[in-house]
């Protein structure tokens, strides 16, 4: 008699065998590239985040080891400090991490354009280091673009390991980049914009929900380690009446006009250090830090490092208005030296400081001639930061939902809304140029520029588009009537509408064929190919009837509303013809 | 290198994604040792900067407190204790704004805590802002508090009420001081204290019950006694007042407040024709003996004003000189009829002429200043029985 038990167990050993084998196989179908792509980018943001947690530790390490935990004015150490630092970060730039110098966020733009995603490892390690040494030193910079560059070359490593498509290796860099600015900043939103505005360039579903997801978990990542604390304590901000928008408008412009100074001071410097014999090169950084140092020591060390807590100290109202107007431009005189010096950094921590102090500075101004303005200092100090990030970095959406998302006040979006397009328009005008571009340029690198790619006017499709032809024919229509129908016209080919939708082309000589063949008293329908002619919309670029162009000769163009009702056609030659080039004989 | 990571790395996905979970564990790991070692470091710097803040804030330099509690916060920045001790920094230094942000960051967090919100009040009462104040002395009068929790209760509460006087918001400290006065624990400094708010807050009876309340704790407190004494007095409860006031300089025979205070006490009692169980001569004798003594009152401050009295009158009868003259027309009309006094019949008389005192003490100490003695008991007396009357 047989044990049902020991026969149960007898029939299992097969499932054991096979049943991990099919969930391993079903599992792995489950992933096609986009979901796996998705599942990377949280890696991305988690190791990106972890990496910046690290990076912050060590400016803050280095900061509290060189110029100790108090600020000091009148004390050597504030110009040895940086002087020496720029002296090792010279050496290191020159011999072991040449690509750090520049910007993260053309590197990670270059990566994706022009060298198929790849960053060096190398480069992450050197910003690390020599960033956390400058920041931490003194040179006046930030973290947040080197903390983007780490995220991109990390991600940018990770995919090419993982031989990940190269569409797919291309954008991994983006993506570790939002990752990297969204940890630095504490800020997702913003860094998601940041790197859809400036470096992507264009939004579509999958890259959206790579960059947010790994914004997303860096910024997890972050706050698990250091806190949810923002940036700044902000203060009761308060905006009353319309009227003062137009005071947020003059801020606007001030700001337009010191990120043009700005700019220009760095577009015009950098070049010219930068041609300078390779020696000075080692001692470039050194001057720099020298005379930042100088600065400090007769009296405004705030212009050191990033300066998040000065900035938070003119929200609250610490500084008189002649001093935030000193600071705005002793900052601006500062970072323009550790930038084109060669001293890895980024300018965003150094934007937000020069816009909070000039903001400081204008609304103080303002409150002086008029008393009645219910902006405070601190509401001011808030809006100019935005307004420089906008007319300097030349990243309009960013800079306003940076402000929102960093003083989770929604009650100054007006404010800032206003301030910031003023600058913005001011900085175009005076300076057609971002600093991103120039600096590319400058770097002899084409990188496509996604202010000009916004402002550029395209062509659509009603631009070439020809009338509707006299003659329609319908699906329904006899061969022996449309042959009649068409005797007297000089086209050779005819659009046909048919049902219930849809359109196609049929030629004057097969209507003859078949009108000679004995077809007349057949239907259009039933004998004309059976393959529907594509449409297209008036207000879709000219570029997607270039797909279809060379396979058929006239292309109708239908209302979106009413997709029967033909609004033109269009053809190879007015295609062409609007493009400006003749059309090659086949 | 690549080729031999690319061997190591299989490409399966379930394996990279296994390890790279495996490799964002770790990571996460090392990362949190790494971060706990400089937590760990970052906290015991901070600590030996918040105690030197500590003691340069008792030492009376708050500024550069200022200095070593904003380090200490870059070295723990979420610590509520250097936010807290930054912001009451802030406050001393005059960095109001500064500070209420701090405290209203802290606060945000643990809006119940009666130290955030006791210091919120102070940079409010700083400000002059009686609504903040109160709403935050409210909010520390009925938080939460870590230790003492009663005693930093009462002390709040008696910093608002003093906020208040400060501010002339009388029956609003009022209000706060019967709250006080009600939850006091049987000691009869709390009592004192209370007492005194109250006389402050003009609340003289309330004022008498707590100082009673004291003396009842403490018989001997000359404190007590010439407080209760005091208030009763200016309660116009003069007999009390006698009494407590006899008792203080007995305790105290420095007190010359209290001296002063109980002579013009007795004197009021020794001239008030209206207390009880006295003779209907007594009562006569010092209706006529005001009467006397008004009449010189008047032709003193007449002469000290150089009023004419025989020059003719002035039609504005708001003028001073026209309100003397027609006081000594109608004191002169009531001289006539003081003979009547002992008259059964005339039960109005006395009232009547009590009533020409109280006017000519009255004009008098407003034409001619605040009178002594005899005058200035008939004086208090008046506003006594107005007060009465009211």
């Amino acid at each position: 008699m047989s044990d049902p038990a020991a026969t149960s167990s007898q029939a299992m050993p097969p499932l054991r065998v096979r049943g991990p084998r099919r969930l391993f196989n079903a599992f792995e179908e489950v992933f096609d590239e986009e979901r796996y792509f998705l599942i990377l980018s949280v890696f991305i943001g988690i190791f990106s985040g972890l990496a910046v947690v690290c990076f912050r530790l060590a400016i803050d390490w280095t900061h509290l080891a060189l110029l100790g935990p108090l600020p000091q004015t009148h004390t050597w150490r504030l110009f040895v400090v940086p002087s020496v630092a720029g002296l090792v970060i010279g050496a290191l730039v020159l011999h072991i991490f040449p690509a750090i110098r520049g910007s993260g966020v053309n590197q990670t733009k270059a990566a994706l354009y022009i060298f198929n995603g790849y960053i060096p490892f190398r480069t992450a390690i050197g910003k690390f280091l020599c960033c956390a040494l400058a920041i931490g030193a003194g040179h006046s910079l930030g973290p947040e673009d080197p903390s983007l560059q780490i995220g991109a070359s990390f991600a940018s490593a990770l995919g090419r390991q993982l031989h990940l498509s190269r569409e797919k290796l291309r954008l991994m860099a983006p993506v570790g980049a939002a990752a990297g600015l969204a940890a630095a900043f504490n800020a997702p939103i913003s860094a998601v914009l940041f790197v859809i505005e400036e470096v992507i360039g264009r939004w579509s579903a999958g890259i959206l929900g790579s960059v947010v997801l790994s914004a997303v978990a860096s910024v997890v990542i972050e706050r698990w380690f250091l806190g949810s604390e923002p940036l700044f304590r902000i203060p009761v901000t308060t905006f009353k009446r319309p009227s003062e928008l137009i005071a947020y408008a003059v801020l606007g412009i001030v700001g337009g006009v010191a990120a043009v100074i700005f700019a220009k001071a760095i577009g015009f410097l950098r070049p010219r250090l930068k041609a300078l014999a390779r020696w000075t090169q080692y001692f470039q950084p050194a001057l720099a830090g020298l005379l930042i140092g100088l600065i400090a020591y007769f009296g405004a060390p705030q212009v050191m490092g990033a300066g998040y807590d000065f900035m938070d100290q003119a929200m609250h109202g610490q500084y008189v208005w002649q001093m935030l107007a000193t600071l705005a431009l002793l900052k601006i005189v500062a970072t323009t030296l550790s930038f084109v010096s060669g001293t890895p950094g980024g300018m965003f921590a150094p934007t937000l400081f020069i816009g909070a102090m000039l903001g400081g500075a204008v609304g103080g101004i303002e409150h002086i001639f008029f008393p009645h303005l219910t902006g405070s200092t601190g509401t001011y100090v808030l809006v100019g930061m935005g307004v420089l990030f906008a007319g300097f970095l030349r990243a309009p959406m960013t800079s306003v939902f940076m402000v929102l998302e960093v003083s989770g006040n929604y009650e100054i979006i007006l404010p800032v809304i206003i301030a910031n397009t003023f600058a913005y328009v001011v900085s175009r005008s005076l300076q057609p140029t971002p600093i991103f571009d120039l600096l590319t340029r400058q770097d002899g690198l084409v990188l496509p520029s996604l202010e000009e790619e916004r402002e550029e006017t395209i062509l659509r499709v009603e631009d070439a588009m020809l009338p509707a032809p006299d003659i329609i024919l319908s699906a329904a229509d006899y061969i022996d009537a449309a042959a009649r129908r068409v005797e007297d016209s000089t086209q050779s080919i005819f659009l046909v509408r048919l049902e219930p939708s849809g359109w196609a082309t049929v030629q004057r000589d097969l209507l003859q064929r078949l009108l000679h063949e004995g077809k007349g008293e057949h239907n259009l329908g039933s004998l004309i190919p059976p393959q529907p002619l594509p449409s297209l919309f008036p207000d879709l670029p000219l570029d997607n009837a270039l797909r279809f162009i060379n396979n058929h000769p006239i292309i109708p163009v239908v209302n979106r509303a009413n997709r029967r009702k033909l609004e033109g056609v269009i053809s190879s030659q007015s295609v062409f013809a609007k493009y400006g080039a003749p059309r090659k004989q086949d | 290198m690549s080729n031999l990571l690319t061997k190591l790395i299989p490409r399966s996905v379930v394996v990279v994604l296994l390890g790279l979970t495996i490799a964002a564990v770790a990571a996460f790991a090392a990362v949190s040792h790494l971060v706990a070692r400089f937590n760990a470091n970052q906290q015991s710097r901070g600590r030996k900067l918040y105690e030197q803040g500590l003691n340069d804030m008792n030492a009376g330099n708050p500024g550069r407190a200022v200095e070593e509690f904003r380090a200490a916060l870059t070295c723990d920045r979420a610590n509520p204790q250097y936010q807290l001790n930054l912001g009451r920094a802030l406050r001393d230094t005059g960095r109001l704004d500064e500070a209420e942000s701090y405290l209203v960051t802290l606060w945000q967090r643990t809006p119940e805590d009666g130290t955030i919100n006791l210091a919120l009040a102070r940079v409010a009462a700083r400000r002059g802002s009686l609504d903040d104040s109160i709403r935050y002395y409210h909010n520390a009068i009925y938080g939460v508090w870590a230790s003492n929790a009663n005693v930093n209760r009462r002390t709040s509460q008696v910093e608002l009420i003093e906020f208040l006087l400060h501010k002339n918001a009388r029956p609003q400290a009022r209000a706060e001081l019967v709250a006080l006065a009600a939850s006091l624990p049987p000691d009869p400094e709390l009592h004192l204290e209370t007492a005194q708010l109250l006389a402050k807050a003009q609340d003289y009876p309330s004022a008498l019950s707590e100082y009673e309340k004291a003396v009842m704790l403490d018989r001997g407190n000359p404190v007590a006694l010439a407080g209760a004494g005091e208030v009763a007095y200016r309660a116009g409860r003069y007999r009390s007042a006698e009494r407590y006031l006899q008792s203080a300089v007995s305790a105290d025979p420095q007190d010359s407040e209290s001296r002063r205070l109980l002579e013009s006490a007795t004197l009021v009692l020794q001239a008030d024709p209206f207390v009880r169980h006295i003779s209907d001569a007594e009562r006569n004798r010092r209706i006529s003996a005001a009467f006397e003594r008004a009449g010189e009152r008047l032709t003193t401050c007449v002469q000290q004003k150089g009023i004419d009295l025989n020059a003719p009158a002035n039609t504005d009868v708001s003028s001073p000189s026209s309100a003397l003259v027609t006081l000594e027309s109608r004191w002169l009309a009531m001289k006539r009829n003081l003979p009547k006094l002992r008259s059964p019949g005339e039960t109005d008389l006395p009232d009547a002429i009590m009533d020409i005192v109280f006017q000519i003490e009255q004009q008098a100490a407003n034409d001619c200043g605040e009178p002594q003695g005899l005058d200035q008991a008939l004086l208090l007396i008046s506003r006594n029985r107005e007060a009465v009357d009211q």
